[in-house]
């Protein structure tokens, strides 16, 4: 199979336009381009649908605050009240994610939801984040989130460096769980794609099928991956408020 | 694999950084509070609602219960006037009957009275008619003039066997 047709091809980055700073590419690319749309569609929809205000919503308001309300209740669940503080950034951070699972699910279109680069530098931010949350909610008390009561004394040398290094492969697990996914999603979907292509006569209905079923599926991954990392960021930030 | 080259890693971390920040300040600062601002004002016309709808109840029951009071209020007094009613009528029918009575004892009294009174004038006139034939009789039988003392004499000692 040559390079040109490989699986990986399309999480090739194409710069648009060349820019740089201060030594550094910042070129504005496909990734980039996403990213736009992405947010172009989460804030016009947003505003527009709750043009009007009105109490008694139309169909597109009503999305706009079942996605509100969503999250809202995604944040009081885990966190409880200390949550409606981190609401606005819990909520952009998960409609960040999922509308741009759904734009790499139009097919031609970038999913930078596949980068690594991305999804850690979210998980990042997170992970940063609720790490100064705690040191401020706890000082230097904070370090107590690592001893585990009510575990055998002795137990300690070998828990307090597991519970460090599960702390510290947060971010790493959040951003690879969502890149892994969105990655093995669109490599399996080009691939079928390849196999509609390439088999004789008729038999290439067969993989199309299933990249339909696929598609569908693929779209709840979208939508479960956005869920699982807003979610898991609740959980951070309320572990950041109560230690064990 | 693309995502392992840096080439475009600067790239992607400052674009994220704009857009995720822009979408974060924008959803912070407009969009969220207008759905909440509608959340809220909804929720505030339900309770407003709900208030009211609960208000217009205890109303309602407080009305319910001034009628009831009334109903028992009218229901007694209708009671009371009827007693009294009856009870003056009782009271008339009473008096009136013992003032018939009283005029017909009067009347029956009154009647004896005049029924004694007639016997007694057709008693005397009787006695006269007796003392008259009496006389006519004697004189025309023996032509002895006999005085009216002497007639009545003789009537009041036979006066026993006429009865």
């Amino acid at each position: 199979m040559a390079a040109k047709d490989s699986p990986l091809k399309q999480f090739e980055i194409d710069p648009i336009t060349n820019i740089e700073l201060g030594g550094y590419n910042i070129s504005f690319t496909n990734s980039s381009f996403a990213m736009l749309i992405t947010v172009l569609v989460i804030t016009l929809f947003l505003t527009l649908t709750v043009n009007t205000r009105s109490i008694i919503p139309s169909r597109m308001q009503l999305i706009s605050e079942l996605m509100y309300n969503f999250i809202a209740q995604l944040l009081s669940d885990t966190v409880g009240d200390n949550g409606k503080r981190y609401f606005p950034f819990v909520f952009s951070l998960f409609m960040f994610v999922l509308i741009g699972n759904m734009v790499g699910m139009i097919p031609y279109q970038f999913t930078f939801t596949s980068h690594i680069i991305v999804t850690f530098a979210l998980a990042a931010v997170v992970f940063i984040g609720v790490t100064i949350l705690g040191f401020i909610n706890h000082g230097i008390k904070f370090f107590t989130f690592f001893y585990i009561p009510g575990v055998p004394f002795y137990m300690h040398p070998l828990l307090i460096p597991i519970e460090v290094i599960s702390y510290l492969s947060r971010p790493i697990s959040l951003s690879v769980r969502l890149f892994a996914n969105m990655l093995a999603g669109h490599t399996l979907l080009k691939v079928f794609a390849g196999f509609v292509v390439s088999m004789p006569f008729f038999t290439g209905v067969f993989p199309l099928a299933f990249i339909v079923a696929l598609t569908g599926l693929e779209i709840l991954i979208a939508f479960l991956q956005a869920y699982v990392f807003a979610i898991l960021t609740c959980l951070y930030i309320n572990d950041a408020y109560h230690l064990h | 694999m693309p995502q392992l080259n840096p080439e475009f890693f600067v790239s992607q971390l400052f674009w994220l950084a704009v857009f995720f920040t822009f979408l974060f300040v924008f959803l912070w600062r407009v969009s969220l509070p207008r759905i909440a601002t509608v959340l809220e004002k909804r929720q505030n016309k339900i309770d407003e609602n709900l208030s009211s709808a609960k208000e217009l109840q205890e109303q309602a029951m407080e009305i319910e219960k001034k009628i009831n009071d009334q109903i028992n209020k009218a229901k007694l007094e209708t009671d009371e006037k009827i007693k009294e009613t009856i009870n003056a009528l009782q009271e008339d029918v009473s008096s009136q009957l013992s003032s018939l009575d009283k005029d017909l004892e009067k009347k029956v009294s009154d009647a004896e009275k005049e029924i004694l009174k007639s016997k007694d004038d057709q008693m005397k006139n009787i006695n006269n008619e007796i003392a008259n034939i009496t006389k006519l009789t004697v004189g025309k039988i023996t032509d002895i003039e006999m005085s009216d003392n002497e007639i009545n004499k003789v009537i009041e000692t036979h006066k026993g066997s006429f009865n």
